[in-house]
């Protein structure tokens, strides 16, 4: 079999992911106990401990499918290897940071810090200062590697190239690979969230410094604008990657089309403004937006999300699929993002967000696209890629149980939160009254669910660290 | 925090002078509004201007109350004060059926006679919605100490100092929301009538006011219209674009 060597600066995200990501998955059993009534004596610690998790997770997954992103863009771009090591250390600041104002100062505003909430906490000063610092390192680090891509990008092919638009003309030359597409779509939308961070930052910072407050409804809107979009391109980004790798395992190209570059376009134009229906209930919100807000949800779920599941059935339809731990990830993933995509496009709908606005079922949804969409894209990317460079025998059945392990795992937990949301259990509750104590019996569940996802997942991460550390002894 | 700190200076420096008695309130407007919001407000016995007998709960069972305070014999702003509330309640409809406004005296000399004296001077002897009344002296000292009412007499001139102060009062004796101050106030007061006639008022102005608004609201009209914060949410996008147009304009010496 022949090896392909695996770039040191993707061994170090990986191994960056795979320490942090068990912790994080503590911290979210830690919450699910803590409102099973197991452990109230932490309970102090779960609005801390929520605010690390959220932060943490959409943090980690970003910069891993970034990464994978950038690692398969190295495959037809030349990236500065600069670039890559900025990233890696400006992330790294930004978690210790992080870590800090968390652990040390309890700094407790939720992973979307909504203004005023962060400046009038019970928490000291100082701690949400750092918090501040903490994501504008991170936020700027993220800037400057975007640019940086979209840079590297532009040194072959032009904007309209890079964007597919030569198809629409029915040419293809040259020739574009969908995940430089998708890339290049999520990065430019990328560029727009973190500009929306600064401008947050900015009024903060101006607030601390001057007294001047600022208006919450504009905070808002920003706030969302940024996070919101920022989940949704680390999702497309590993979407990218799953468009790169799915084709070497069914033997059959999976190649960019009109309708694939159609789909992508409409998503840079939406897809900015799909954040809206995080705002529905903001009533002070002109009445138009919200209509945009539900528009878009829909046209930015739809065309991408349909368009590449039925590429990916197409593609491994009758075709001699070769099964393997990073295959199967990678089909699984497409599935939970579009499992997850229905529970969001539902809750995306005015009349039902009405009843399901901050129920558990908001936090059902996105997990499921995190975890057993993005997160498993990307660690079959991690897997494929160590695999490449190591090949060391696979034990299918073996390989098959830790599926089966996460898989289950991780829907069993989805599933009590898709339930408690739908019997109105509130999200962020750190102890349930009595009206709505059955939300307890869910979350005791749910942390048992998880623990099982946990299991197999050390176990996964241990298979792939194997081929890790013989990847690194050949990594360029 | 940072708030929280002002405040506990504030407090600090202010100790000495309110052990001395009864110096007006040091807090903001906004403060003291804030925080009777919920407060529990006592059921006292009224004799009103008709000579009738009645519990502030039998008005409140009917619907919302908003009591306020005066006193007769006021050379200062209890006239004008109560003016300006008959003008702004009506700007938006007036009291009657949907709530009702109590205008409770203060001043133990004043008698029945006294109150009709008021009513009839702002012309709202018979006015729906209108009662003027009076209390006993503990029911008055308990319904004024739980909504926070400040006054001093002047022993010289027999005149108080005093609050302008209106609460409003839900279907259970809680604060709903409370009104300090004279006409500056005109656009909340204008707020609280609307509202307690089930109108819904979605906005209000925060103390200082907001560097980047996205609506600027008039309370003259109680109508809000977009402003320049709302633009800043179109510079991300712009900035993508610009920064996109020029990076791959700066990369058109392309790599064979
Ligand atoms: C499989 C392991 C995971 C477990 C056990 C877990 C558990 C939890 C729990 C219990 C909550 C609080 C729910 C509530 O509001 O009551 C939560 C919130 C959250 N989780 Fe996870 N989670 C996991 C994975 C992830 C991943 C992969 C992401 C990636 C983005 C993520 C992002 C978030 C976010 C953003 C919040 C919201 C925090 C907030 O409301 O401020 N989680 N999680
Ligand atoms: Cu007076």
């Amino acid at each position: 079999m022949t090896t392909r060597p695996a770039s040191s600066q993707l061994l170090i995200w990986i191994a960056i992911t795979f320490l942090l990501f068990p912790v994080l998955i503590l911290l979210g059993i830690l919450m699910r106990s803590i409102q099973a009534g197991e452990i109230s004596a932490l309970q102090p610690w779960f609005y801390p401990a929520m605010t690390l998790h959220g932060v943490g997770m959409v943090g980690v997954w970003y910069v891993a499918a970034m990464a994978c992103a950038a690692d398969v863009l190295s495959r037809h771009v030349t990236l500065p290897p600069a670039l890559g090591r900025l990233a890696i250390a400006g992330t790294v600041l930004g978690v210790v940071l992080l870590l800090a104002c968390v652990l040390l100062g309890r700094f407790a505003a939720g992973w979307y810090f909504l203004y005023p909430l962060p400046l009038k906490g019970e928490w000291p000063l100082w701690s949400a200062v750092t918090f501040l610092l903490s994501l504008t390192v991170l936020g700027a680090t993220w800037f400057i590697w975007s640019l940086g891509l979209l840079w590297a990008i532009s040194r072959r092919f032009s904007l309209g190239q890079a964007l597919g638009w030569h198809y629409l003309a029915g040419r293809t030359d040259p020739v574009l690979p969908p995940s430089v597409l998708i890339t290049t779509v999520s990065l430019i939308a990328g560029v727009a969230a973190l500009v929306s961070a600064v401008i947050v930052l900015a009024l903060f910072y101006l607030e601390l410094l001057t007294g001047q407050a600022s208006d919450a409804l504009l905070m808002k809107n920003l706030t969302f604008f940024f996070g919101h979009t920022l989940v949704n391109l680390a999702m497309y980004l590993g979407v990218a990657v799953a468009y790169e790798i799915l084709p070497e395992y069914a033997g059959r190209p999976w190649k960019t089309n009109k309708i694939v570059v159609v789909s992508w376009n409409t998503v840079l134009l939406i897809v900015l403004v799909a954040y809206f229906h995080h705002l529905y209930m903001d009533f002070v919100q002109p009445g138009i937006l919200q209509y945009i807000g539900q528009v878009a949800s829909y046209a930015s779920a739809i065309p991408a999300a349909v368009v590449t599941i039925f590429g990916a059935l197409l593609l491994v339809y009758r075709s001699r699929m070769r099964w393997n731990l990073a295959s199967l990830l990678f089909f699984l993933g497409l599935v939970g993002w579009a499992i997850g995509g229905v529970g969001a496009v539902i809750d995306s709908t005015i009349s039902v967000n009405a009843r399901l606005h901050n129920t558990l079922w908001v936090p059902a949804h996105f997990h499921t696209y995190m975890v057993a969409g993005l997160a498993f894209l990307v660690i079959g990317y991690f897997y494929h890629r160590c695999q490449e460079a190591a090949a060391l025998r696979e034990s299918k059945g073996y390989h098959q149980l830790l599926i089966v392990l996460m898989t289950a795992g991780a829907y069993g937990f989805f599933l009590m939160f898709y339930l408690a949301g739908a019997f109105s259990v509130p999200r962020r509750f750190a102890v349930y009254p009595v009206e709505i104590g059955h939300g307890a019996s869910f979350a005791g569940w749910a942390a048992l669910f998880a623990t099982l996802f946990l299991v197999g997942f050390v176990l996964t991460a241990t298979e792939v660290g194997r081929r890790w550390r013989a990847a690194l002894s050949s990594a360029t | 925090m940072r708030g929280h700190c002002a405040a506990l200076l504030a407090i600090l420096a202010l100790l000495p002078v309110l052990a001395s008695s009864d110096a007006a309130p040091a807090r903001s407007i906004d403060w003291r509004e804030g925080v009777l919001t919920g407060r529990m407000v006592p059921d006292i016995a009224l004799r009103t201007a008709s000579g009738g007998a009645q519990r502030l709960s039998d008005l409140w069972r009917q619907g919302p109350v908003l009591v306020t305070f005066f006193y007769r014999r006021c050379a200062g702003i209890c006239t004008p004060f109560l003016e300006w509330v008959r003008d702004a309640l009506q700007a938006t409809g007036g009291p009657g059926r949907e709530y009702r406004v109590v205008a409770l005296s203060f001043d133990e000399a004043d008698t029945i006679a006294a109150l009709q004296g008021q009513a009839a001077a702002l012309g709202l002897r018979d006015a729906p919605g209108w009662t003027f009344a009076i209390t006993g002296t503990e029911e008055l000292a308990a319904i004024t100490g739980a909504v926070d009412f400040w006054q001093r007499r002047n022993p010289t001139t027999g005149q108080y100092d005093h609050d302008a102060l209106l609460v409003a009062i839900d279907g259970q004796g809680r604060v709903l929301r409370a009104v300090l101050g004279g006409p500056e106030a005109s656009g909340r007061l204008r707020n609280l009538g609307a509202e307690l006639r089930g109108t819904f008022v979605p906005f209000y102005r925060v103390a200082g006011g907001a560097s980047w608004r996205c609506f600027a609201f008039d309370p003259a009209t109680g109508r809000s219209r977009l402003d320049w914060g709302m633009l800043l949410l179109l510079l991300p996008a712009l900035c993508a674009v610009t920064a996109a147009l020029l990076l791959f304009s700066a990369g058109a010496s392309r790599e064979p």
